[in-house]
């Protein structure tokens, strides 16, 4: 394939470069002197291009780009709500943003961290936390990690643990990453965990516990969330929360009082923080009292002298990052669960999962949804009774033609063709009518003419893009 | 009763309308599930603020964090000039309220900045391929250090002493993990101690005390004996490739660095920027997302994608070569930026001005009497200084406004009069002769006179 002009790297100019750094205000010495030429690049390719020229390559990009500040982002499990702009002036305060962190001076950094992590606690009802994890699947490794170390520390062999199949696919990876091998268990018709089938698993040997989302990926709150936990303790494991989707549950239902022992959440998600096209994030873990000692250091801990700092323990697995975590991130979290306070965060709650059920409802009218019931955060509709041998992806893709973004597709795998729903608190009445006109026109559209949607989409800055070759022949740079 | 707004746009009167729709009468019906005993009476955190209360208390909080005129820190994180239109792209809210373009065809601009990043790291690193970005360094270097052994099928990981201590510590918990053993030692002792038992030498050039290692002779020495162990080349600040010879000209197998000192600021220690490169024989086992150039299936345009997923968590679950899913995406546009802005000459400039500068702190500071300089072989912008007084000297720096060097006691409890400081372009002549007055006031003869 010939090189793309479209890219920056093509507007490189015979300029010197742009004026940046400092003018040198000390007289240097040979370079070869203090550093030998054996050790010195001979060539460096990278472009100069004049500023002007990078600003609008980019704010060209921008434009060809979606965001929750353009429209609807109702993908399932990610909880694209809006990112309020006062969090992002606040964390780029200097005196935020231009700290370092091991400067001895960080009473305010300590203090923000340790008040955060008192929310989160009271938020799930967990005893402890640590902010140190960098994303929900960096916070699902610690927790396991943790747990690891709590059977290791008290000489307990486990080596399995359990995950539904309805799971978040970084469930099982997380779990291998920290050295357990997987049960896989099966779901029922509504996503739920048949108690028989837990009952028969937590009798195999070394069964560490268990790896749960509730609601699950079907939307699904599982009634017997008591009865699970319940089983897992008493066959001496411990219960792991994935918090994914514990937005439906803000101010509603705990998870410490469903059981859970061990919880991660994303503050890019439930707490308001810009996802940044994919990152950063930010996973904190919080885990019920008797796992303190195993969570990762620094760990601040605040006593009757006030915050103090524990490192070095022996129970700790270590640390799972350099620093404190992401730190600019866990400062838009607070100030979000600052400006909303205990009343706002429980009618967040409450708003997500009338918006999720108003367009479960909605959408009935053309869509099969395989689970039929009230449902939290999200719901799943399936691709059976599209017409045409529309796919899945056909309609996602045409979605893309009316200027919205397209839900989460073919996941859960426990649904056939899965279109998975989560509008968030954020999206008005309006924005939730617009969406549901919009895929119940695609329906028609499927049945009257199949062809605009198998070559959808057609008004987007390119049309579909062919993967398959992509993954054939990979070129990933130029 | 009367709600506040707070982000949600629905009256009173627009939530009825939708409970009738659903058929329900009440918010509290849409909980029926959630068995009773399980429904949390209230949430015990303070109520509300507005908007201006909440700038206000913000500021005040932030207000106890100290910043300084100057600063003589580094260790993994650093102050490097950020021109303003790193932060102008990266406030553009169609990049930053933008998920994980999984919906290629809405998501171009996104893809094609990560494409474009990819292209950048591997024009600097000269290494064939760069992901799409890891947390951070240290995670970085713990997932080169687990590749290695999926790579080698081995299960022993050699650390050399001189990587930064936290970066240590992170590998050590992610080896615990999968039960992979590792062993730190002295560089002096890697001929002795290597065997074929080693999946992957791990290094760290220039090292946490500032040093350049001569990083072709150390691959020259493991390839020689053992050439299909691995060698996993790390660096905390990487503008000094800007001028120092490149990893893949040194044929490292798998090159991370922390990319924070490419247009991120220091926030405390995060969010940073795991950069992750490695060979092309490699490219199956790398960890987190790739961008791949690829057509319309219908037409002629270029457009660009996540590829090569079946590597990935969310297609092979348990079989994946990592569980990381969310990245740094938006840290990865701002050090392209960076790097853009730079351009070629402007990081060699900027390369040669730390050094040049940290030679000029390390000329003056070697003749205050009490003062040495404790590295033997050239650095980049940080050195070992031994002092006689470090209590001393910490404070003066403080109080000239300063930000005080790090005390290596902190991690290297034996190494109790020795700071490692830090000096980039950021540092002034002015600056940096206050910092020296600053170890002059602090020198034994100063007191004695005193």
């Amino acid at each position: 394939m010939t090189s793309n002009s479209k890219l920056i790297f093509g507007k490189s100019k015979n300029i010197k470069s742009n004026n940046y750094v400092p003018k040198l205000d000390i007289e240097g010495v040979n370079l070869d002197d203090i550093l030998p030429k054996k050790y010195q690049r001979e060539d460096l390719n990278l472009p100069n291009i004049p500023e002007v020229e990078i600003v609008r390559h980019y704010i060209g990009l921008s434009n060809i780009n979606y965001g929750v500040d353009t429209g609807i982002y109702p993908l399932g499990s990610c909880t694209m709500k809006y990112n309020p702009k006062i969090n992002e002036v606040i964390s780029r305060l200097p005196n935020f943003s231009q700290i370092h962190p091991l400067q001895e001076k960080n009473q305010g950094a300590i203090e923000l961290i340790s008040e955060v992590s008192k929310f989160l606690s009271e938020i799930t009802g967990m005893e402890g936390f640590t902010l140190q994890p960098s994303a929900g699947a960096h916070g699902e490794l610690t927790g396991l990690l943790i747990m690891k170390k709590y059977f290791e520390y008290n000489n307990i062999e486990k080596k399995k643990i359990i995950v539904p199949d309805s799971a978040h696919g970084t469930n099982p990876a997380s779990a291998k990453m920290a050295g357990f091998s997987i049960i896989e268990l099966n779901s029922n018709e509504f996503g739920e965990v048949p108690l028989d089938h837990l009952e028969f698993a937590m009798q195999e040997e070394q069964v560490a516990g268990i790896m749960l989302t509730n609601p699950n990926t079907l939307g699904v709150f599982d009634r017997n969330i008591k009865e699970i936990t319940r089983i897992v303790h008493d066959n001496g494991g411990l219960c792991y929360y994935d918090g994914a989707n514990l937005n439906p549950m803000l101010g509603i239902s705990r998870p410490k009082d469903m059981g859970f022992d061990i919880v991660h959440l994303n503050l890019h998600k439930t707490f308001s923080t810009p996802h940044g096209g994919g990152g950063p994030g930010s996973g904190p873990v919080g885990v019920v009292k008797k796992l303190i000692p195993y969570l990762p250091e620094p760990c601040i801990i605040s006593r009757d002298e006030g915050l103090v700092c524990r490192e070095n323990s022996q129970a700790s697995i270590g640390r799972v990052k350099a620093f404190w975590g992401n730190f600019g991130v866990i400062i838009k979290a607070y100030a979000y669960m600052l400006s909303l306070g205990a009343e706002g965060l429980k009618r967040v709650g409450q708003i997500a999962v009338l918006n999720a059920n108003y367009l479960r409802v909605r959408l009935q009218e053309k869509y099969f949804l395989p689970y039929n019931r009230i449902c939290q955060h999200e719901f799943v509709l399936s691709d059976k009774g599209l017409p045409n041998g529309v796919t899945t992806e056909d309609v996602a893709k045409r979605i893309l033609d009316y200027g919205i973004y397209a839900p989460t597709i073919y996941f859960p795998l426990i649904v056939n063709g899965a279109i998975m729903i989560e509008p968030t608190e954020t999206e008005s009445k309006q924005s939730l009518d617009n969406f549901t006109e919009i895929l119940l026109n695609i329906y028609n559209e499927a049945m009257e003419n199949p062809e605009k949607l198998k070559f959808a989409p057609h008004n987007t800055p390119v049309k579909r893009l062919d993967a398959v070759t992509a993954a054939r022949n990979p070129i990933l740079h130029d | 009763m009367v709600f506040k707004v707070d982000f949600i746009p629905h009256d009173n009167k627009t939530i009825s309308d939708m409970l009738d729709v659903i058929g329900l009468k009440s918010i509290e019906d849409l909980f029926q599930d959630i068995p009773n005993d399980l429904i949390l009476k209230t949430l015990n955190l303070p109520s509300g603020l507005s908007e201006s209360d909440l700038l206000n208390e913000l500021k005040k909080l932030s207000k106890k964090n100290k910043i300084y005129i100057s600063s003589f820190l580094g260790a993994g994180c650093y102050y490097h000039y950020i021109p303003s239109i790193v932060d102008f792209i990266i406030s553009r809210s169609e990049f930053y309220t933008s998920y994980t373009p999984y919906q290629a065809e809405a998501s171009q601009g996104f893809l094609q900045a990560i494409y474009e990043y990819q292209s950048i790291i591997t024009r600097l690193t000269a290494m064939d391929v760069a992901n799409a970005s890891m947390y951070d360094g240290s995670t970085a270097l713990a997932e080169a250090a687990l590749m290695a052994t999926i790579i080698t099928r081995k299960n022993k990981i050699l650390l050399v002493e001189g990587i930064h201590p936290e970066y240590i510590e992170v590998v050590k918990t992610y080896c615990w993990g999968q039960e992979i053993e590792y062993k730190l030692i002295p560089l002096s002792l890697l001929e002795k101690e290597l065997n074929e038992e080693y999946a992957a030498v791990l290094i760290q050039s220039p090292n946490f005390f500032g040093e350049i290692e001569n990083v072709e002779d150390i691959v020259k020495t493991v390839k020689n004996t053992f050439p299909k162990c691995l060698i996993v080349h790390v660096m905390t600040d990487p503008t000094c490739l800007g001028i120092l010879r490149s990893p893949g000209e040194q044929s490292i197998d798998i090159f991370v660095a922390e990319g924070q000192s490419f247009g991120i600021s220091p926030s405390f220690g995060g969010p940073g920027l795991g950069i992750f490169a490695t060979k092309k024989e490699f490219l199956r086992k790398i960890p987190g997302r790739l961008v791949g150039k690829t057509r319309e299936i219908n037409g002629e345009r270029e457009g660009f994608i996540l590829t090569l997923q079946a590597r990935e968590q969310h297609i092979r679950r348990e079989k994946a070569s990592s569980n990381i899913c969310t990245n740094q995406a938006l840290c990865s546009l701002a050090a392209l930026i960076y790097l853009l802005c730079m351009g070629k000459n402007g990081l060699k400039e900027l390369a040669v001005q730390n050094i040049q500068k940290t030679n000029y702190a390390k000329e003056k500071l070697s003749k205050i009497p009490g003062y040495k300089i404790l590295n033997t072989k050239p650095t980049y912008n940080e050195f070992l200084l031994e002092c006689p007084n470090i209590d001393l000297f910490i404070k003066n720096c403080d109080e000239l406004d300063l930000l005080p060097p790090l005390r290596l006691s902190k991690y290297y409890n034996h190494m109790k009069n020795i700071v490692l400081v830090c000096i980039t372009e950021m540092n002034s002549r002015t600056s940096i002769d206050k910092f020296i007055q600053a170890a002059k006031s602090a020198s034994k003869i100063s007191m004695e006179v005193k």
